[in-house]
């Protein structure tokens, strides 16, 4: 199916997802503005938020089944299946996030329904990023996203800890949006286009122009903030740890999925010809991420803690998938991103089952004999942990073994030891957890067996440690479905560059 | 026997039946009511058990190569099967695994008093993991089923282990996964090197070993990251530190499977992977030289430590060590007496110290001791443990007419062309072994009856007695008449031996070998 996205019927057709998940956002608020008190509109208000994301989700798959492709360029947005596939994951993260929430507002006290606004919009920010094909529709995209999750961050007013992370998320992303947008004005000056795939088409005919490597680093720099790589990572554990449990999980997924899709066009597409400026850059993020992140997370306290320094070596492993720059890195990058999407979705959602007086308490010692109590809770956790740390079986494993691949593949041995010598500092935080719920007897003042899992949150984890599994063992369906993704990514930019130089 | 097996396809379903039906049976296990769990897994075991036997009998040992291929896609972009076969090396080693966990679950019947259910699903996925290992010829299928059997070690390990249990669980896990991670990326470097020189991606073992000579660029650091996860399950000194922990920390079945068939994963991965894949690196001097010094310090160190100690099952334990490296030198004296040898120390060893050490939990169960000193002159009240431990004891040492004589003999005639320095150092450690291990029962079962608390001890139950029995009878059949699986071993050996001589030979004369050698003759 061709859509000429020059056209007013072809664009919205292009963006129906977002479009209907606007229009959604838009009922939800006035929905919120009209009833907003109690239980009931809480309810009402998360039930509408994800019948949208639903919605949104059935207009996605509808592009994606009829393989939807721009008839002409340069545009605004892209259609491919590359998108198509990271809004579907954000999507998922999403709609996870929602059926997470619900109980968790309530139990928290927290009885207010713009929560489900805030998530719907930072929902289309993301999906916006992820189908930019033009720089100032990716800078609104994660404009829309963050000033979004930064109101998410502080939603539990009643703590400090969450006002600071709002805070310190709103005045370092701020910071970082700068860079980016410093970026893509120096790509601007140096190509005279924010079209991706016309400055693409430019930095394609020669050496990249001094002004375009500085605009390089500057995106480089404003996405390393974004998807909290070393070492612009600071921020990272503060704001994890401060905001709602069920926000922490939205934004170590949605955003990163956003991210990465976003920074993957910009590399292999508007840089592709400069792979050999940006690939050490990147192999040096990756690094640092990944031996940043778990040499860190080796020394926390906190479960939730933990988990928020694990993202940043997660980051580590993402951007070693895409030191590549190659079909199988980005399909890499996508495997990864699934396994990640699951995993740390139900990571959280059961941080937040289990934080009953603050999941910023849950620590090692809280969970100890947690298995004896509740043991499919302690099941989940313990595959979620395995999958983290990418033990064979679960989906994990698939992605760790689609980024050694890749990079195996074109050469890099290094990359490869350093990531899988990462992993193994990652068994050093994820095993205690295990090894907690299920050897450490369980303390006198444990309050395990108050633990309460309502059905929607209980039927999105099963859910999705199921699929952690089941993928884990036959993952062809999703290598699949990712490299074809890929594929179209690169066909995609093909005929991008084709239509700039036409 | 074998029109039996035909008439009901053995051939065409044993293998996937023998992965798949104690997977099926943990899951059973684990919803049976708590008393019924031991109940259960003995069934599944045992049936399992039954069926291995058959492969006596159904493999054909003969061509010395993999038989009862078989081969299903997983993930056919990669090239990547659920592809399993069986030879007369692994042959041994499956039935290790379910004759010792059978017995496990036979031993663990009143050791195991708590989440039984766990324990024995537990322990019925580790034997998949570990017949996967045996039987995979996919280098992912094997990879897998390396990783997955560490997670139900670890939690017998950690949950039903000693006081300092937690600390031995995450130290096995964390040595192993080292070896094998590096592993997991030689593994895929070197899919990649075949498939770039012959066109096909594959992790198929044949394909990656008919053309191994793609790989020489790397080899020897190939090599290296499979000895290392090898090596470290052996475990080679100096790479034994997790041993002594682990073993002492399991519970006696934990104990049992882990000298009896995980420590064997090691040396199995060498003679099936590491060595047959680059063995210009492997029997190359220096690395010759490196592996036999250790394997002779792994020996002798093992045995001297093993004499120090105070506590009876880190004596057993640290004698692993010294009896794994009889089957290092064996392995890399590469000569027919030798690696038969080898592979006949894998056995016995797995029979001898799986019956020490259940040995060793019946005595705990009954005193909640395991310290040397605490014993003393119990022949007298239990003269039938006595006796048994006795001729374990023998057998472990390396008497004659028991199992342990034969495979060490066999090493050490067939290393000592090769090796004659190290094997005449290595010789001492059968004499240290009846050192130690011949000191310790005079401590225990012989000396005056000091210990008042050691006069009420109770004999040998019916139950124990079942289990130890087998062993004790594999002990006596292997020492007597070893002759039957030394002629199942030998062409799997020869085969072996000439996969890893370093001269090319022409694919004709491994297909079909004795028209070749005939029409050679001839001319």
């Amino acid at each position: 199916m061709n859509i000429d996205l020059a056209s007013a019927v072809g664009v919205t057709i292009g963006l129906l997802p977002e479009v209907v998940l606007t229009i959604f956002g838009l009922v939800v608020l006035l929905l919120v503005s009209w009833r907003h008190d109690g239980v009931g509109d809480l309810r009402l208000a998360g039930w509408v938020s994800l019948v949208g994301m639903l919605a949104s989700l059935a207009a996605l798959t509808w592009l994606w089944v009829w393989e939807a492709r721009p008839m002409n360029g340069p545009n605004m947005i892209v259609l491919d299946d590359f998108r198509f596939a990271a809004a579907a994951l954000i999507l998922i993260a999403g709609i996870a996030t929602v059926l997470l929430s619900l109980t968790y507002l309530e139990r928290e006290g927290i009885l207010a329904p713009e929560y489900f606004v805030l998530l719907v919009l930072a929902t289309v920010g993301m999906l916006f990023l992820a189908g930019a094909d033009d720089m100032m529709v990716l800078f609104l995209g994660l404009e829309v996203m963050s000033v979004a999750v930064y109101v998410l961050a502080g939603f539990q007013r009643g703590s400090a800890f969450s006002a600071e992370a709002a805070l310190k998320y709103f005045l370092i992303g701020a910071f970082a949006s700068a860079f980016l947008l410093y970026g893509i004005a120096l790509v601007y000056g140096a190509t005279g286009s924010t079209s991706l795939a016309v400055a693409g088409a430019a930095f394609n005919r020669g050496p990249l122009p001094l002004m375009g490597a500085l605009g390089l680093a500057f995106v480089l720099i404003g996405f390393g903030f974004k998807v909290a790589a070393a070492p612009f990572h600071m921020w990272t554990p503060d704001v994890y740890d401060g905001a709602p449990t069920p926000v922490t999980g939205f934004m170590a997924t949605g955003v990163k999925v956003a991210a990465f899709a976003a920074l993957t066009r910009v590399l292999v597409g508007t840089f592709g010809a400069a792979g050999d400026t940006w690939h050490p850059i990147v192999a040096a993020l990756a690094v640092f991420s990944m031996v940043i992140g778990n040499l860190v997370a080796l020394a926390q306290p906190t479960i939730k803690r933990m988990l928020a320094y694990s993202s940043i070596a997660h980051a580590g492993y993402l951007l070693a998938a895409l030191v590549t720059g190659s079909t199988l890195g980005v399909t890499a990058v996508l495997v990864y991103l699934l396994a990640y999407v699951l995993t740390s979705l139900a990571a959280f959602g059961l941080l937040a089952v289990l934080g009953r007086e603050g999941e910023r308490d849950v620590s090692l010692g809280s969970i100890a004999g947690l298995a004896r109590r509740r043991p499919w809770v302690a099941a989940g956790l313990s595959a979620c942990m395995l999958s983290l740390l990418g033990f064979p079986g679960t989906l994990g494993f698939i992605g760790k073994w689609m980024i050694l691949l890749s990079l195996v593949g074109q050469g890099h041995f290094m990359i490869a030891v350093i990531v899988v010598l990462a992993s193994l500092v990652s068994a050093g935080y994820y095993l205690p957890v295990i090894m907690s719920a299920y050897m450490r007897p369980e303390a006198a003042d444990s309050s395990h067996s108050e633990i309460v899992v309502s059905r929607p949150v209980a039927g999105t984890l099963a859910l999705a440690v199921l699929l952690i599994v089941v993928l884990g063992v036959w993952p062809t369906p999703a290598i699949e479905t990712a490299m074809a993704s890929a594929g179209s990514l690169y066909d995609g930019i093909v005929a991008g560059v084709h239509h700039a130089l036409r | 026997m074998t029109s039996l097996l035909d008439l009901i396809g053995y051939d065409r379903w044993i293998l996937h039946v023998l992965l798949l039906l104690p997977l099926v049976g943990a899951v059973v296990v684990s919803r049976l009511p708590s008393t019924q769990a031991k109940r259960g897994a003995l069934w599944v075991s045992g049936v399992e058990f039954v069926l291995s036997l058959g492969l006596w009998w159904a493999v054909d040992t003969a061509p010395g190569t993999l038989q009862l291929v078989s081969e299903y896609a997983w993930l056919p972009r990669w090239g990547i099967s659920y592809a399993v076969g069986i030879d007369g090396i692994s042959l041994f080693m499956v039935l290790l695994s379910t004759g010792l966990t059978f017995l496990s679950v036979l031993g663990s019947w009143t050791y195991i008093t708590e989440q039984e259910r766990g324990f024995y699903a537990l322990l019925l996925v580790l034997l998949t993991g570990m017949l996967g290992v045996f039987l995979a010829t996919d280098l992912f299928l094997f990879y897998v089923a390396w990783e997955v059997m560490l997670i139900p070690m670890y939690f017998i390990i950690g949950v039903w282990g000693g006081t300092n249990r937690l600390y031995a669980a995450i130290k096995f896990f964390l040595f192993t996964m080292v070896g094998s991670l590096l592993m997991l990326v030689a593994i895929i470097a070197m899919v990649w090197m075949v498939g770039r020189a012959t066109g096909t991606y594959s992790f198929a073992y044949q394909h990656l070993l008919d053309n191994r000579a793609a790989l020489d660029g790397i080899a020897p650091w190939l090599f290296a990251a499979f000895a290392l996860a090898f090596a470290i399950k052996v475990p080679v000194f100096p790479l034994h530190t997790w041993l002594p922990d682990a073993h002492v920390e399991a519970p006696t079945a934990g104990s049992v499977i882990l000298a009896g068939v995980l420590l064997k994963m090691g040396t199995y991965g060498f003679l099936r992977f590491a060595v047959p894949f680059f063995p210009g690196v492997a029997l190359g001097p220096v690395v010759s030289q490196l592996v036999v010094i250790l394997a002779v310090i792994g020996i002798v160190y093992g045995a001297l430590v093993a004499m120090v100690q105070p506590d009876i099952k880190k004596l057993v334990a640290y004698s692993s060590v010294s009896h794994l490296g009889f089957v290092m030198l064996g392995i890399w004296a590469a000569t027919v007496q030798s690696v038969q040898g080898a592979l006949m120390v894998m056995i016995a060893h797995g029979l001898s110290t799986g019956a020490l050490f259940f040995l060793v939990g019946m005595l705990y169960e009954r005193r909640h001791t395991r310290e040397i000193a605490s014993f003393g002159g119990i022949a007298k009240v239990v003269p039938v443990f006595a006796t048994i431990l006795t001729i374990t004891a023998l057998a472990s040492i390396g008497l004659p007419g028991l199992s342990g004589f034969i495979g060490e003999f066999l090493v050490l005639i067939g290393s000592y062309t090769a090796h004659p320095t190290a094997t005449i150092i290595a010789t001492t450690g059968v004499i240290f072994a009846a050192a130690y291990l011949l000191w310790a029962l005079q401590r225990m079962i012989f000396n005056p009856l000091d210990h008042p608390d050691n006069e009420q001890l109770s004999d040998l139950t019916r139950r124990e007695l079942a289990v130890i029995l087998p062993l004790v009878a594999g002990m006596i059949w292997l020492g007597l008449y070893p002759k039957p699986i030394l002629d199942r071993m030998e062409p799997a050996t020869q085969h072996y031996l000439e996969v890893i001589s370093t001269a090319p030979i022409p694919d004709t004369v491994i297909a079909h070998d004795a028209p070749a050698r005939t029409q050679v003759e001839a001319r």
